[in-house]
């Protein structure tokens, strides 16, 4: 059966980091998903050691203040409940704005949720610019080929055509908020934050705006 | 009834530990509908107020309650503070961001003295008068309760009314008054609550004047079931794990424990109880620690059959059992046996003196062949790690108490080793926390003087002199921040001044070493005219009167009086839990009396 190994049935369960909740840092996720497996009644398997716990893993990080539709977690069963079950049960106990959203087997060979470099869409909300600025703001970062970012007296560079695999888009929303949408390469060298990306180019040309809500909208794992 | 979320949410990007601000944890309550809005404050950051289990008992118990909504407040840290004045925004509830000024009730915990300014700063935050007398119909009514409400005279200036004793059942009470005599104003309600059991008006009550005020208690624990599914923090707090209060009061009687007096008398939860609701609560909470908590858990008589019954059940599940106090002797090590499962981290003991002649005068009833004898087995059964608590500044104490310290460490450490195979010496770690005794109301050293600054330098001074270096990590208290809690905690009405000048010069978060700054202290004092060592470091007479002598914890004051005497004789008084009455008088005058769940060991 698809799933299973010798720690167990591997069951992948997608989850959504919005709302309030997007304010919470990957470990404070992490850890409040760990609770939710427990409550839910799950039959979880467990690590061996000095410090047992429960066995998960999980996706690529989001960063304090960013939210997510489509995150991941891994966590091994000893005995199979059927998916559909597993994330009923993980939704009655999940808080909303952490809310488990679907659950499925996973091959126990298959590689790591963080494996490997994958592309990322984001969702940027902003105020106080008009669409057309923020377009002529991100298309003449994109032209320059890189954005240089100074963080405690050091310089980070990222070479935009690799960091961003695709164009940025913009757009103008139903309540008339205009909204970036941004393909950033994520991987275990640090990515780009695409509110940064963002701020820079509106301050590029001078432009004013302020990012009031990014959202991970989808991975595109290799 | 506002809702300032929007406003508040704006703040977050710039702040550090967003999560402290945003609810949405699991089993947090919304309640819109309710007609009585109940602030639970506890003036310190998120994650040290989301950790105390007495907010969390309210919690549940006021949420019960028909139509009544508790929420929660806790004192944002500073940048957040700083944001929310540039931009205007009033403290609020968590769960509702109903602004604190909007709530019916204001209940702020008084958990420790170097908290006092975090309270001005809660009620200023919330654009709610500092001084009651300035309050008007439309304000909340400000209740305090908590560990320091046995003296609350320091912060009376700021609070309307202040609950002496255990909570359960006098919230419902409060609750009550406030809703039929809020209509009538102000004043009727103050009145109204005056006739409260437990429950103090400063306003209407002059000290030394009246009938004292007696505090409340709960007389059987098991009447009122621990909360099974209190709020899971997304923080990492302070004490973040299901906690399964066991017992209430301790009777060992360590006469310097403010604790140990003002909670009299010991009351145990069934061992059926104690086991229900932790199963009940992890169910309900998710969480992988249990602590069982209460001043004294391996005292309770059925510890034994609850570690049993909770070891088997949770046996693979990757949880963890903890005690947060141990006994010294082989009962307190094969209890935390029982409870780390194998599972080996380190173990806690307080003689808190070096000889046995000061360990007689407070009544701390272990000797130092017990404390050997405690190390020794423990190392046997393979813990590595040793905490040892010991006190400076106690009454009576010489430098040979103090050296005596560090002899005693000496012993602890040769103990561990010739019980510890000498491949394995290496892993030993020992600890040694040495604080500054403070003098605390309703204790048999309520009239002793308190060692002046300079004299708890010399002694700390002595201490490491006299402490063995290698393999031993000593910390000890700041003298200043010791001070201060005495002389805050043996204060009367006039500090109040003193609190308001000394938050007006920016004091806060005094409980956080960083924080603390004694010059601010200093020059509010002396602002306010105050003699703070003339508090501190005077000596007082039983029969003169104090400050605090109004409010009464149930235990008499001759059998303080007595307890006195008896240390200054070096006399050791047993524990009544398991042996003969102390006549200590608070089962009388409370109607209430020592429940055990069985037979105790003593």
């Amino acid at each position: 059966m698809s799933g299973v190994s010798s720690a167990g049935f591997r069951l992948r369960v997608t989850y959504a980091k919005s709302g309030r909740c997007r304010f919470l840092s990957h470990l404070e996720v992490t850890r409040a998903l760990e609770r939710t497996c427990r409550r839910a009644g799950l039959p979880y398997a467990v690590t061996q050691g000095f410090s047992p716990r429960i066995k998960m893993a999980f996706g690529p990080a989001l960063p304090v203040g960013t939210g997510g539709l489509c995150e991941a977690f891994d966590v091994w069963l000893t005995r199979y409940v059927p998916p559909a079950t597993a994330a009923e049960a993980l939704a009655r106990v999940s808080a909303p704005e952490l809310m488990a959203a679907g659950a499925a087997y996973v091959d126990g060979r298959e590689a790591s949720l963080t494996a490997g470099s994958s592309v990322a869409r984001y969702l940027v909300e902003t105020e106080e610019v008009d669409a057309r600025t923020l377009r002529e703001a991100l298309g003449a970062q994109v032209r320059t080929g890189e954005l240089r970012l100074e963080h405690q007296g050091k310089t980070k560079v990222f070479d935009l055509p690799r960091v961003l695999p695709k164009e940025p888009w913009v757009e103008v929303g139903e309540d008339g908020e205009v909204r970036a949408h941004l393909t950033v390469l994520i991987g275990p060298d640090g990515s780009l934050r695409p509110e940064t990306l963002v701020l820079a180019a509106l301050s590029s040309i001078g432009a004013p705006g302020i990012v009031t809500r990014v959202t991970r909208t989808e991975i595109l794992r290799p | 009834m506002s809702d300032v979320w929007q406003r508040t949410e704006r703040l977050l990007d710039g702040v550090e530990r967003p999560v402290r601000y945003i609810d949405r944890e699991w089993n947090s309550v919304v309640d819109r509908s309710a007609d009585v809005r109940f602030a639970l404050v506890y003036p310190d950051a998120y994650e040290v107020g989301q950790s105390n289990q007495a907010i969390g008992i309210l919690y549940e118990r006021l949420n019960a309650l028909e139509g009544v909504a508790a929420e929660r407040a806790f004192l944002p840290w500073k940048d957040m503070i700083s944001a929310m004045r540039r931009q205007g925004v009033q403290l609020s509830t968590l769960e509702s961001s109903t602004p604190l000024r909007e709530c019916d009730v204001v209940g702020i915990t008084l958990p420790y003295e170097l908290t006092y300014t975090n309270i001005l700063e809660v009620l200023d935050l919330a654009g709610i008068p500092l001084h009651a007398a300035d309050r008007g119909d439309r304000d909340p009514v400000v209740v305090a309760g908590g560990p320091c409400a046995f003296n609350p005279e320091p912060v009376s200036m700021f609070v309307d009314a202040v609950l002496l004793g255990d909570g359960e059942e006098a919230v419902a009470d409060i609750v009550e008054v406030i809703r039929v005599s809020r209509r009538s104003g102000r004043e009727a309600a103050l009145g109204a609550l005056a006739s409260v059991p437990g429950v103090y008006v400063p306003s209407l009550h002059q000290p030394g004047t009246g009938r004292p005020v007696r505090k409340r208690i709960l007389k059987d624990l098991d009447a009122v079931r621990a909360p099974v599914c209190p709020i899971v923090p997304f923080m990492d707090v302070i004490h973040d794990r299901v906690a399964v209060e066991v017992a209430r009061g301790c009777t060992r009687g360590c006469r310097f424990c403010h604790a140990g007096m003002v909670y009299r008398p010991v009351r145990e939860r069934s061992a059926d109880s104690v086991v229900r609701d932790v199963m009940a609560s992890l169910r309900c909470t998710g969480y992988e620690e249990v602590s069982l908590t209460s001043l004294s858990t391996t005292d309770h008589s059925a510890i034994e059959d609850v570690l049993r019954r909770l070891t088997r059940r949770l046996d693979g599940t990757a949880t963890s059992l903890s005690l947060p106090s141990l006994r010294v002797d082989a009962h307190g090590v094969d209890m935390a046996a029982l409870a780390s499962a194998g599972k080996k981290t380190g173990l806690t003991f307080a003689p808190e003196a070096g000889t046995q002649r000061l360990r007689d005068v407070i009544n701390k009833n272990i000797t130092e062949a017990d404390l050997l004898e405690t190390v020794h087995r423990a190392m046997s059964a393979g813990w590595r790690r040793v905490k040892l608590y010991f006190m400076v500044g106690l009454p009576t104490e010489t430098d040979e108490d103090v050296r005596a310290i560090g002899q005693l460490v000496d012993k602890v450490v040769a103990a561990a080793k010739e019980a510890t195979p000498k491949g394995e010496r290496g892993a030993l770690r020992f600890a040694v926390s040495v604080s500054t005794f403070v003098p605390k109301a309703h204790t048999p050293f309520q009239w002793e003087p308190q060692a002046t600054r300079e004299a708890i330098a010399e002694r700390q001074s002595l201490l490491r002199a006299s402490m063995p270096r290698k393999g031993v990590e000593l910390s000890w208290h700041d003298p200043e921040t010791s001070f201060l809690e005495g002389v805050l905690a043996r204060g009367g009405r006039e500090l109040g001044p003193v609190i308001e000048a000394a938050w007006r010069s920016g004091s806060l978060f005094d409980a956080w070493s960083d924080e603390f700054d004694y010059a601010r202290w200093e020059s509010a004092f002396a602002e306010a005219g105050v003699d703070a060592v003339a508090i501190a470091c005077a000596a007082r007479e039983p029969g003169s009167l104090l400050p605090w002598g109004h409010l009464s914890s149930g235990v008499d004051e001759a059998f303080l009086v007595s307890e006195r005497e008896r240390a200054l004789r070096a006399e050791v008084t047993p524990d009544c839990s398991g042996g003969p009455c102390s006549d200590c008088g608070v089962c009388p005058s409370l109607g209430a009396s020592v429940r055990t769940a069985g037979e105790r060991r003593v």
